[in-house]
């Protein structure tokens, strides 16, 4: 298999109408605004695009969707994360299916299976497909299973197509473990960085990042990667303190908070979908004054 | 002014004899390795050594002996940290009137307390002394009582003996969050981290770290740290990944594995206090064996 290297994947919202359903003309936006401004390949619907509120059905249709629409210009990587193994499996032949340059996928959603289960679903999702696949390590997304250095080497050594690690622990005892020994077991093998938190993973190893800021702060989040790509890891720290204070204000308001930058910046992709609740007036009204001082902020474009 | 709490400091073992008490003469002779191996600092007695298996009346003692060993050559700070508060201040004031050059305090064990008991626990405790204080964030181990951002400006704001942290969760995210508070206000506040986890650090701004493996490996601990001060990241990452896989086979049992691999470089130091158990023969055989492999039987310093 020829080594397929992600590099900076932009990870898009999945925009609704006021009737919760796909907004797929604004997808279409969304889609283009990322391949316009640095994206090298698109993962999606991550937990960002709420993948976890879209019915099987309508997963399958948002990522023929973007495919057909990217068509060809950069990769489409399909997340097919599924609460069980054979769910998750049919996802990832669906993706490979519609022409998926890799797919992705976490631990299963609510079970905390036996470490030997879990292997076994990773493995599972694994061999449904024949392009590479990715494991999306995230501990304070999934509370139930968990992921370590141990069970991802494994994976090496019965998955052929097990590429690397998106790495959003942000543990550095895990991504030196696994990036001690996993390049050994299988030369190629790659870690990314499972956020906009790259600079430590650079310097560990990362050759990539996954961003679901880049819809709101694109320039911001270009720099910090190329920087770290190119291991100018000192100068990438001042863009890397300013990405936190971003991620800080963000993160306690999840998927909500991200659409409601969104709409900061002049690119309205409409409300979460439930039970996430949209932020209320006065939350809008604290998140807006917040990012006012990210002062990066000043340089990214304010619509489509 | 720069800090004085940079570099890899080291915080020598406890060394017992094989009745577990005390060994004074071993203890100096280690304090005495540890300054003329290249450590930039000396703190004792961390959880490496041994710290809650010993008394107050104990830790006393050994603290005399490191400022009378250390004699001026290096910083020597002492971790007061014990179960009760109350003994965390008699030994602060202890420190500073043996002369220790500063205090180290990690957050309070067993009560989960909330910040605001945190806050007011560093406040009373570098009131109480005008030595400087470092605070201690290990939230792995204490059921997840951290140390925020937030809390951090407001003790640099409130203390001006307040200059340091030892950010031990090995995690880009805190790290970030705490070095962005902190170094905002206090320019030279030391960001230090917990083993030896210098390259994710010190691009983002660490000036140091203490040390696991230092009575093992002295020259690596200090080769690991000129490569991330003058930013060679691959030499730097082949030897933090060297380092690391130290901190892998020491990490469990801690120090139990860690003064087994001592007796493999020739310098024993005794047995370890239960409940924590003493490695066994066939322990540091493996340990040797890993020491052998790395290449660290050769290339580090044997005996006294």
């Amino acid at each position: 298999m020829p080594l397929y290297r992600p590099g900076l994947l932009h990870t898009p919202v999945t925009p609704f109408t006021r009737e919760r359903a796909i907004d797929f003309d604004r997808y279409a936006k969304v889609i283009e605004f990322h391949l316009a401004n640095g994206a090298e390949g698109l993962a999606l619907p991550m937990h960002a695009g709420e993948s976890v509120s879209l019915s099987d059905g309508e997963r399958r249709a948002l990522v023929e969707f973007a495919i057909k629409h990217v068509n060809g210009r950069k990769p489409v990587i399909a997340h097919v994360s599924e609460t069980g193994t054979a769910i998750a499996a049919a996802l990832a032949r669906h993706a490979e299916e519609q022409g998926a340059t890799a797919i992705v996928a976490t631990t299963p959603y609510y079970w905390t299976p036996p470490a030997a289960m879990v292997l076994e679903h990773f493995v599972q999702i694994g061999l449904a497909v024949k392009i590479p696949f990715f494991l999306y390590n995230a501990p304070e997304e999934m509370q139930g299973a968990k992921v370590n250095a141990e069970l991802c080497l494994e994976l090496i050594t019965k998955l052929p197509n097990f590429a690397g690690v998106i790495d959003l622990s942000l543990d550095w005892q895990f991504m030196i473990e696994l990036m001690t020994n996993g390049p050994r077991l299988r030369p190629g093998f790659q870690l990314l960085a499972g956020t906009e938190l790259m600079v430590s993973a650079a310097a560990i190893g990362a050759t990539g990042m996954l961003a679901p800021l880049a819809g709101i702060a694109p320039r911001l989040v270009r720099e910090l990667y190329d920087l770290c790509r190119d291991q100018k890891l000192f100068e990438a720290r001042k863009v890397q303190e300013q990405i936190a204070g971003l991620r800080q204000a963000l993160k306690p308001g999840g998927v909500a908070s991200l659409k409601a930058a969104m709409r900061a910046m002049g690119r309205d992709c409409g409300e979460p979908r439930p039970p996430v609740l949209a932020l209320d007036a006065a939350a809008y009204q604290k998140l807006v004054g917040e990012l006012e001082t990210v002062t990066a902020l000043h340089a990214e474009a304010r619509d489509w | 002014m720069p800090t004085k709490f940079r570099g890899v400091m080291q915080s020598p073992v406890t060394p017992f004899k094989d009745d577990f008490s005390l060994d004074l003469p071993t203890f100096e002779r280690l304090l005495d390795f540890h300054v003329r191996t290249g450590a930039t600092a000396i703190s004792w007695p961390h959880h490496k050594g041994e710290s809650l298996n010993l008394t107050i009346a104990e830790r006393k003692l050994f603290a005399e002996a490191a400022v009378r060993v250390v004699n001026g050559r290096i910083p020597v700070t002492i971790h007061v940290s014990a179960l009760a508060v109350e003994d965390t201040m008699e030994l602060a004031r202890h420190a500073q009137e043996i002369g220790a050059d500063g205090i180290l305090a990690i957050t309070p064990y067993f009560w989960t307390p909330s910040i605001e008991a945190i806050h007011g626990y560093f406040v009373r405790l570098c009131r109480s002394i005008e030595l400087p204080v470092l605070s201690y964030n290990s939230p792995s181990y204490l059921a997840g009582v951290e140390i925020t951002g937030d809390l951090i400006s407001r003790l640099i704001e409130q203390l001006p003996n307040f200059v340091g942290v030892k950010e031990a969760s090995f995690n880009s995210e805190k790290f970030l969050e705490i070095s962005r508070a902190a170094l905002a206000l206090r320019p030279d506040f030391a960001m230090l981290t917990g083993v030896e986890y210098l390259l994710p650090s010190v691009p983002l701004g660490g000036v140091g770290s203490y040390s696991a493996a230092g009575s093992i490996c002295p020259n690596l601990c200090a080769q690991l740290f000129d490569a991330c001060v003058s930013g060679d990241w691959p030499l730097a990452r082949e030897l933090q990944y060297k380092i690391s896989w130290l901190w892998l086979l020491f990490r469990d049992q801690y120090p139990s594995s860690l003064k087994g691999g001592m007796v493999m470089m020739g310098r024993p130091v005794g047995p370890t206090r239960a409940p924590l158990p003493t490695a066994t023969a066939e322990r540091q055989a493996f340990i040797r064996s890993e020491l052998e492999r790395l290449g660290i039987l050769e290339t580090e310093p044997h005996g006294w």
